[in-house]
């Protein structure tokens, strides 16, 4: 059961990796990447790594997509690739 | 597609690949006999740590004091980056000064719904955030979360109030002050360490000047002496680098 | 202590139907606001109720008996963990409006235009008010 779990949350983190790099508009990229690191944070407490779950929420989806969504804001929104 | 791309992509799939086929030699998910559970230094750690520092939570001991070099030098790298970011985010050109100024004109009314929800959250999280810091011995938390958290209160505040509102409570200077103390006091404490006669971050002889401790209560003490320093350094360059980069330095306006 | 675990389900299922609804209204609506408009009220109710079940579930999985018979000391767990889930409710009822709030206005802000159909104005009434002659 908590394979299947796993398996599926890994499939979700390939795609979402992918749509990050094949997203034009960095503030959505940004945004991806936060729920990236929501999916991290699910990923390692499902495997009892507490400690470091709670690192990846605080800082990883929190602060963060906060930062690059500021740097996004200040500099440029289109991603020159 | 340009050739560096194919170059690039190829790169990646023959890494991905070698990783993949890597994961074969793993051992299995919670296995007992995998080389992580028996070598002598695991086996010390899982046995042996509650005896030698009484903490409850065997990842903060082997974080704060197993290896506090690690952590030491992870403080010294956040702290660095803050300045960094500092130091390269100058005071910006004229034509950009002149741009953040016009937006912060043109968010001078900041939103009722927003600044109310913030006060409400705020003190609610700075105290769950100094809980979870001080009670990282017995649950998940620490320096770090605990700072993190800490520091996202003060962005909360920056973003539901203007970044001036909260400069006007956590400064720059404090915050590099306060972000110099945390160094300090983790270093402090390895340094006095060594002055009493001990290996550098070698907790247990500090029961000399702890009041009413033995050896092992004497590095329960530090790690927590150590943690704060930790969530000093973290919550005071958390603010620095949300200010300097929502402001390209300029410290004013803000997203 | 069956009563208390139907109602958990219960809530937790009439959740899991507020979610859908929302997911539905996120990809079905026809512009930024009315999908921020169901993801925001879909969102928030679907995640208190679905809290209140886990809160039904966990106060019925004390074991009743032994603390009738004078062993309080078994609710000090259930009761604490009730209270922790209770407080993310409350903390998700403050701040799931407020965060919908601010993206509203910040689209406002942005400029994006609600879309107004045609047939937008009172020639068309809806179906329950149409009169009937």
């Amino acid at each position: 059961m908590i394979a299947v779990f796993d398996i599926c949350i890994l499939i979700f983190l390939v795609a979402i990796a992918i749509i990050a790099l094949s997203v034009k508009d960095l503030l959505a990229s940004a945004m991806i990447l936060g729920i990236y690191s929501f999916l991290m944070c699910l990923l390692w407490a499902e495997m009892g790594a507490v400690d470091v779950a709670f690192t990846e929420a605080a800082v990883g989806a929190g602060v963060s997509t906060v930062i690059m969504i500021a740097t996004v804001y200040q500099t440029s929104r289109k991603s020159s690739d | 597609m340009a050739p560096m791309k194919i170059v690039a992509l190829i790169t990646v799939i023959i890494t991905g690949g070698l990783l993949l086929y890597a994961t074969g030699d793993f051992p299995a998910w919670g296995d007992p006999l995998s080389p992580a559970n028996n070598s002598a230094l695991s086996r010390h750690y899982i046995e042996q740590s509650r005896v030698e520092t009484a903490v409850p939570n065997l990842v903060t001991a082997v974080l704060a004091d197993y290896r506090g070099y690690d952590t030491m030098f992870e403080t010294v790298v956040v702290f660095v980056a803050g300045l960094a970011i500092l130091a390269v985010l100058g005071q910006g050109t004229s034509r950009e000064r002149a741009a953040i100024q016009r937006s912060a004109e043109r968010y001078q009314e900041r939103d009722m719904i927003n600044i109310m929800t913030a006060r409400l959250i705020v003190p609610v999280l700075q105290l769950f955030s100094l809980y979870v810091l001080a009670h990282g011995h017995y649950s998940p938390g620490g320096g770090f979360q605990g700072g993190v958290m800490f520091g996202a209160s003060f962005i909360l505040i920056a973003l539901a109030g203007g970044l001036p509102e909260a400069l006007s409570r956590l400064s720059i200077p404090g915050a590099l002050l306060l972000a110099g103390l945390g160094v300090l006091l983790y270093g402090g404490t390895g340094l006095v360490c060594m002055m009493l006669g001990q290996n550098f971050l070698d907790y247990h002889i500090l029961h000399r000047l702890l009041p009413a401790t033995d050896a092992v209560m004497a590095r329960y003490h530090a790690m927590l002496i150590v943690e704060i320093g930790v969530a000093f350094t973290v919550t005071a360059i958390m603010f620095i680098i949300y200010a300097a980069l929502s402001s390209r330095g300029r410290m004013t306006g803000g997203l | 202590m069956i009563i208390l675990q139907i109602t958990g389900a219960i809530l937790v299922i009439l959740g899991l139907v507020f979610f859908l609804g929302a997911a539905v209204g996120v990809v079905r609506f026809p512009d930024f606001y009315s999908r921020m408009h169901a993801a925001g009220k879909g969102d928030t109710l679907s995640t208190i109720l679905m809290l209140l079940g886990i809160v039904c579930f966990l106060i019925a999985d004390v074991p009743w008996a032994a603390v009738i018979h004078g062993d309080f000391s078994l609710l000090v767990e259930p009761i604490l963990t009730s209270i922790k889930v209770l407080m993310i409710a409350l903390l998700i009822m403050v701040t799931s409006p407020t965060s919908t709030h601010a993206l509203m206005q910040a689209g406002y802000d942005s400029g994006i235009k609600p879309h107004l159909s045609e047939a937008d104005d009172d020639s068309t009434p809806s179906d329950e008010e149409t009169p009937t002659p």
